[in-house]
């Protein structure tokens, strides 16, 4: 469990650090290394040059403003989940970073590099999507924005080339008025989910106004869950769950098997968590 | 020592104010860990130390065709690469056990591999970087040529099924049993039979610390620092293998941070190693990694249970049969890892008065991770059968499952009593633990019904397990040798102080604390002036480590003995010095003096000063010196079978009930235990806070057992589908509910001070616990849960197939 040798470079800027990364074919972006380093160890990741961008000026920023939540890519998720100010403009951020890790993860790991690891059962790229973040990224041909429906590819993969960078993640306020609930099922607190829900419901009148879905841990990459939506707009938590089972099974009709569980019992946990997350916020949003 | 001869006890001359027995007096090894002061074997640092690392397997079932070494030599900062071939010289690993298959183990694997994880190459080099560089360029230097791999125990037991070892007739190790008439009388007599099979999953005992060996062959001598449980077996099977004197190796145990009995067998590192060190005349140091650990070191529990149960409509069980078959893995292992098996069979009636059980006693070989012991030894395994048995027998004949127990449970004036298969219990509260446990469940169970009442999503269950702990085994089932003793010496020195040297090795369980409790009362001294020296070849005497829930009565025997005759000698120094009567001189609070008067006194200090430097003191014709030893060989405890096939393989038996309560989720089938009760009976308590903490850790690492911790293969090429702790899920303290305790002492009557073991009960209970529990709470489905781990994927599946039974019934005209 020690990696292969490999150079490191510590750049002060993001052009310094775009300049690192192009330097050799074989480099990779080090920023909290929860997931690189154990991949390095176990001899899973290897490369030339390693840059860390811990240094890298402005990176570490979390800021707030009338769009959303920026949150720079050496920001720690310890840092964002300690933010008032980020919380309360994207509640959803502090609710799914309680379910990442476990705190000593949390101090180094950071939000970006979850987004950039794309591991398909994280938590950070589903609320990506959910709040319809825009993922900042720079290399050798300057900036560019991309929105996260179309960030992640698949299962660990981006949009994100090699030699380039992501260098912060935008998370947009949800609609005002609206509830985020993010509920998962797993193993172990903070392991990562056999199935996980990130939910934007805005209720009125005891009823489902509009739901915005989007599930992981069940195929390679976060599901949006339209079905479920347009059956849950209007839902008054008063009539039969089968509508809500079968708009489910119609949007996870890809759900993965692996040793940890087989597809149908994801597609079941998954149901489960938008029936219960629809009913507890129905029920918070009658109580006074 | 006779079994008619009166146990150990206290001195009768000792009138000490203070006693210590009984008492939980704080642990004196923590604060070294505790404070980072502890020293490990990787914090070792020897001038010129070198670095090893084993090359394995990637293969399950393989022959080696070559192996190209090369590359690997030329690599900048190799020392030295080695195979089997090098190793030729270097004996096989000992194979005492007549009665199983033999294996003839290599200390590294020549021709054959035959588990992903065997160790076929060992790479030396100035450090771990560059030794893990050059091994990955001796596994693309070798080349193998994959065999059909073994993957379960079906496999191994089908007909034409590919052979592990070819001079076996089939890749069974052993299947013992016997058919017993009375039995197949009383299946005859009974109202109803079923059959059913249980499993329990593969898992291994996880130490914190993972194994590691550094040797040093300066000084002619060469020394071993390892990780171990058992370090004079290390030292005598070094010797024996390599061909060197006893006395010219001494292993030597640094801090061990736990072993949970993987540490109890010998590995190929611990022979390759001190090879490597005496050749290349200079340390060289091993120490696994975890990814290592996790295919390296052996792993447990992986049994089947074909099992028959005789019942009638009053719920009566008359008799069972119970095939049990271990999944050896490739059996490549000293001490061979059959012995688990035997012990299921023989504990899986548990605190139950239920002689009528017939069992066979079946290990299989495998293309996995050679099998081997674990905490707990088997005994988890037969309890899960056990309890699942009594709560299906009473769903079956609408019998009440707690009246069922009570109607089975041993009651004290049965005791002694003698199980099925020999065990003899000497003492016990069986019955009364059960109703303790009950009792302080029975508002927490009325309270989590009510506060999941209103929830559909919920449902509230609760589970039984009354079970019994071998303590003290033999030594001849795991390791062929015929031994079951302990050994301390104890010196007092010039000044006073006391030093209790002892066979046992300090693996965390607090024998350091526990031996300075013993000695401080059997001498009548401070416990703080008593020093304790544990797992040193070169310090302790001879003996056979920490295993079997053997440390506490192993002490006790011992170190009663060595201090009673030292004790014998000082009060007749001391009488000398007194001008008195030998047998009037008694000792308290660290002095001697005549009995009912307490001046004039004589301290230890002055009698070890007599005894050592000022001799004229001495009585006349006296032996200068103060040391003696004691050798405990318990009582009752016995070596191999009498001509009924019985064995009473253990010295004493401690026993325990557990009842946990669970909610489980239906729609996602997540089990959450809310409540965990433990009634503990291990005869005489040395410290309670020791035996809590053991129980505490037990119950932990059976509730790994049951919900969480699994090695799966794949079927068809047994590959380990497993890489590290993302896959194999070890329980945390969020997952492990806190337990609520209460014990029994029921001493042993035979052993010294009634001491009886408490290293295993905590893992006993958890999963026949947690699948009982489960199952209650989903008997309106018809739920019956066989198999652990139950995790929410299981009980999700329980539940559709259920449902789906249902559906198909209400189809049925």
């Amino acid at each position: 469990m020690k990696p292969s040798a490999f150079d490191y470079a510590r750049p002060r800027s993001v052009a310094e650090a775009v300049e690192a990364l192009g330097s050799t074919e074989a480099s990779r972006v080090l920023a909290g290394g929860q997931s690189l380093i154990p991949a390095m160890n176990f001899r899973l990741a290897e490369m030339s040059l390693l840059v860390d961008i811990c240094d890298v000026d402005g990176l570490d920023t979390v800021s707030c403003d009338a769009a959303g939540v920026r949150v720079g890519a050496a920001a720690t998720q310890t840092r964002v989940l300690d933010d008032a100010d980020a919380a309360q403009a994207v509640p959803g951020l502090r609710a799914t970073l309680r379910h990442v890790g476990h705190l000593q993860i949390r101090n180094r790991g950071t939000v970006c590099g979850s987004l950039a690891h794309a591991d398909p059962a994280a938590e950070l790229p589903a609320l990506a999507l959910a709040s319809d973040a825009l993922i900042g990224i720079s290399g050798p041909r300057g900036r560019r924005e991309v929105p996260a429906a179309d960030f992640v590819t698949g299962p660990f993969t981006t949009v994100v080339e090699d030699g380039e960078l992501v260098t912060d993640a935008l998370f947009r306020r949800p609609p005002s008025g609206a509830v985020t609930v993010v509920d998962e099922v797993c193993r172990r607190a903070g392991d990562f989910a056999l199935a996980g829900l990130v939910a934007v419901v805005e209720a009125q009148d005891g009823a489902v106004r509009t739901a915005r879905l989007v599930g992981f841990g069940l195929r390679g990459v976060p599901t949006r869950m339209r079905n479920a939506e347009d059956v849950l707009a209007g839902w008054a938590g008063d009539h039969s769950i089968e509508a809500i089972t079968d708009a489910v099974a119609a949007d996870t009709t890809e759900v993965f098997d692996d040793t940890h569980a087989p597809g149908w019992y994801r597609r079941d946990a998954v149901t489960a968590l938008v029936v219960r997350t629809v009913r507890s916020v129905l029920e918070s949003h009658e109580a006074p | 020592m006779s079994c008619l001869d009166p146990p150990i006890n206290i001195s009768e001359h000792v009138r000490h104010s203070t006693r210590y027995v009984g008492r939980s007096l704080r642990r004196r090894e923590d604060r070294r860990p505790l404070t980072g002061r502890a020293r490990y074997v990787a914090d070792l640092q020897l001038a010129g130390m070198v670095e090893a690392v084993v090359v394995r397997s990637t293969e399950a079932h393989a022959r080696i065709v070559s192996i190209d070494t090369s590359e690997a030599r030329a690599l900048d900062g190799v020392v030295a690469v080695f195979t089997a071939a090098d190793l030729a010289e270097v004996a096989s690993f000992p194979d005492y056990i007549d009665y199983i298959g033999p294996v003839r183990q290599r200390p590294l694997a020549e021709d054959r591999v035959r588990y992903v994880g065997a160790p076929y190459a060992v790479v030396v080099a100035a450090d771990r970087y560059v030794a893990e560089d050059a091994a990955a360029l001796v596994a693309v230097g070798t080349v193998f040529e994959p065999l059909p791999a073994v993957a379960d125990i079906d496999q191994a037991l089908a007909a034409g099924a590919p052979k592990l070892h070819d001079d076996w007739a089939d890749n069974r190790s052993v299947d013992i049993g016997a058919e017993r008439p009375e039995i197949t009388e009383a299946f005859r007599r009974a109202d109803h039979t079923f059959a059913e099979t249980f499993t329990s999953q593969r898992q291994t005992g996880l130490p914190i610390e993972t194994r590691g060996v550094v040797a040093d062959p300066s000084d002619g001598v060469l020394t071993v620092w390892s990780s171990t449980q058992s370090p004079h077996m290390v030292r005598s099977t070094i010797a024996l293998m390599l061909g060197v004197p006893e006395p010219q190796v001494r292993v030597v145990l640094p801090t061990v941070g736990g072993g949970f009995g993987t540490k109890t067998h010998i590995y190929s590192e611990d022979i390759v190693v001190p090879w490597a060190a005496r050749l290349l005349d200079r340390p060289v140091r091993w120490i696994e990694d975890r990814m290592e650990n996790l295919v390296a070191s052996v792993h447990a529990r992986d049994q089947r249970h074909d099992v028959e149960v005789a019942y009638d409509d009053d719920g009566t069980i008359r008799a069972v049969r119970c095939t049990s078959i271990l999944d050896l893995g490739s059996g490549e292992i000293f001490m061979p890892g059959t012995a688990p098996v035997f012990v299921t069979n023989a504990c899986i009636t548990g605190g139950y008065d239920f002689p009528l059980m017939e069992t066979r006693t079946v290990a299989v070989v495998t293309n996995k991770t050679p099998a081997g012991a674990y905490r707990g030894f088997g005994i988890p395994e037969g309890a899960l059968v056990m309890e699942r048995v009594i709560d299906r027998v009473a769903r079956l004949t609408g019998t009440d499952r707690v009246g069922l127990r009570r109607r089975m449970l041993l009651r004290r004036e049965q005791l002694p009593y003698v199980m099925h298969g020999g065990g003899r219990l000497d003492s016990g509260s069986h019955a009364e633990s059960f109703e303790r446990a009950l009792e302080m469940a029975e508002a927490s169970l009325a309270r989590i019904r009510e506060q999941h009442a209103d929830d559909p999503d919920t449902r509230v269950g609760v589970g039984y397990s009354n079970y019994v702990e071998p303590t003290s085994p033999t030594y001849h089932l795991t390791t062929g040798h015929w031994a079951g003793y302990d050994a301390s010496t104890i010196r007092v020195d010039p000044d006073g102080s006391v030093r209790v040297a002892a066979g046992l090795s300090a693996i965390g369980q607090g024998a350091e604390t526990i031996a300075a409790q013993l000695a401080a009362d059997a001498l009548g001294v401070a416990a703080d002036d008593v020093t304790v020296v544990l797992g040193d070849t070169e310090r302790s005497p001879y003996g056979l480590g920490s295993w079997g829930s053997r440390g506490a009565m192993m002490l006790t025997g011992s170190v009663l003995m060595a201090s009673n005759r030292l004790l014998d000698k000082a009060r007749a120094i001391a009488a000398h010095m007194l001008e008195a009567a030998d047998e009037d001189v008694v000792v308290s609070d660290g002095a001697f003096h005549v009995v009912g008067s307490e001046q004039p006194s004589v301290s230890w200090s002055e009698v070890a000063t007599a005894a050592w430097i000022r001799t004229v003191d001495l009585p006349p014709g006296t032996e200068a010196g103060l040391e003696t030893s004691g050798y405990y060989d318990p009582p009752y405890l016995e070596h191999e079978l009498d001509a009924s096939g019985k064995i009473n393989a253990a010295a004493s038996w401690s026993n325990g009930s557990h009842v946990g309560i669970v909610s489980v989720r239906l729609s996602t089938g997540e089990v959450k235990i809310e409540d965990y009760v433990v009634v503990h009976d291990c005869g005489t308590v040395i410290n309670p806070q020791l035996v809590d903490g053991q129980i505490h850790g037990g119950v932990a690492q059976g509730i790994a057992g049951a919900m969480y911790e699994h090695f799966q293969y794949d079927t068809e090429t047994a590959h380990p589908l497993f890489a590290s702790f993302m896959d194999y899920l070890v329980p945390t303290s969020a997952e492990v509910p806190r337990l609520r305790l209460d014990h029994f002492e029921s001493p042993s009557p035979d052993q010294p001070l009634g001491v009886k073991g408490c290293g295993e009960g905590g893992t006993i209970g958890p999963p026949a616990v947690v699948t009982g529990a489960v199952s209650d709470a989903l008997a309106e489905w018809g739920v019956d849960l066989t198999t652990c781990p139950v995790t929410p994927v299981s009980v999700r599946a329980a539940l559709r197939a259920a449902q789906s039974r249902a559906a198909a019934e209400r189809e049925q005209p």
